[in-house]
């Protein structure tokens, strides 16, 4: 090997390694596959009362029996909300029957506006059998504190004020259990058969 | 032959959607279907960049609502959280791509009810250029948002 040969071997050696990382860097993370992540059961959850969009109320008593999606958000979110429940009308219409079992709970951290009547015609635009849920942040906190919830009102804007929430949906077991919860962005195949699978416990 | 230039602009006028000054385009711009009564929506598009210089979209608006805000969604942590941007920079050769879930354009107070199909006129404004009008059409929230596995 001769001088020059050396040198070229030594630059496609360099080269090489520089190619490397390029070829074999990781992909970001917003390509990962999204997860349920399951939690063992801690026993039914607190009590609180909230109402429905029909005005009747809602507390943990009406979380036993089903199994049930909870997702927190605001109707005046453009954005995030209205992408979640549209996965949520997905993966309804991907159970079909299995849906007898489950409900899909919809719930306000912006109870000042959110009204009874605008939940009901905000859930209903996405599935007639969607509640719309909320009430006042005194007994919003005694769910969201038990589910690790967290929801921040802007309160520096006027009128068209916005809120950061919790974009998990979060899974309930028919003992009114806390069972998980469905990372953002959710997947409806992915869902619905995850769901499928518990139901079948 | 003095007609020639007369056809050449003619040619170049025709069949091209792209904006002369800035070589600015949009593609697929629509609106997601709101519940009825809802005052906030969401445009989405792509705007496409193949000039040498970046462009600086400035603002938005629209005959259709009473204001529309340049805005990104982001999820740190799992919070879902929102903010308005002052501007958004389109890079040379690039292209600035708005989905659910990320930037969009946020549209208020609805000075009509919209439903699928609906038209909604959105003007562009870029910094140092003319306006780009744009014509989005109003889509009913569907699965093909997602990724599917």
């Amino acid at each position: 090997m001769n001088r020059r040969q050396f040198s070229i071997g030594i630059l496609l050696i360099v080269v090489a390694l520089f190619a490397v990382p390029i070829f074999y860097a990781p992909k970001p993370p917003a390509s990962a596959e999204p997860g349920l992540t399951l939690i063992p059961p801690r026993g039914e959850l607190p009590a609180f009362e909230l109402r429905d969009q029909h005005n009747q109320i809602f507390d943990v008593a009406r979380l036993r029996g089903k199994w049930s999606l909870l997702f927190f958000g605001y109707t005046h979110c453009p954005d995030i909300c209205p992408m979640t429940l549209a996965t949520l009308k997905q993966v309804h219409q991907l159970l079909g029957e299995k849906n007898k079992n489950i409900q899909y709970v919809f719930i306000t951290v912006d109870p000042a506006r959110d009204t009874p009547e605008i939940m009901g015609s905000y859930t209903g635009y996405f599935h007639a059998d969607f509640l719309g849920v909320g009430g006042p942040a005194s007994e919003l906190d005694k769910l969201t504190q038990a589910l690790g919830v967290y929801y921040r009102l802007d309160d520096n804007a006027k009128g068209n004020y916005q809120a950061d929430h919790s974009a998990a949906v979060f899974l309930v077991d028919p003992q009114a259990q806390w069972r998980g919860l469905f990372a953002s962005p959710q997947n409806a195949q992915h869902m619905a058969a995850n769901l499928s699978r518990l139901q079948k416990f | 032959m003095r007609r020639l230039p007369l056809l050449l602009i003619l040619l170049l006028t025709l069949g091209t959607t792209t904006y002369a000054a800035t070589a600015l385009h949009v593609q697929n711009a629509w609106v997601q279907e709101a519940p009825p009564g809802a005052t906030v929506l969401a445009a989405y598009l792509v705007i496409a960049n193949p000039g040498a210089q970046p462009q600086t979209l400035v603002s938005v608006s629209s005959p259709d609502f009473a204001a529309v805000e340049i805005h990104t969604s982001q999820i740190v942590n799992g919070m879902a959280s929102m903010t308005q941007l002052k501007d958004l920079t389109i890079p040379a050769k690039g292209q600035q791509v708005f989905a659910p879930g990320g930037a969009h354009l946020m549209l208020l107070q609805p000075k009509r009810a919209l439903h699928a199909g609906d038209p909604v006129r959105l003007r562009l404004q870029f910094k140092g250029a003319a306006a780009l009008d744009v014509t989005a059409k109003v889509k009913r929230a569907s699965s093909d948002t997602h990724h599917h596995h």
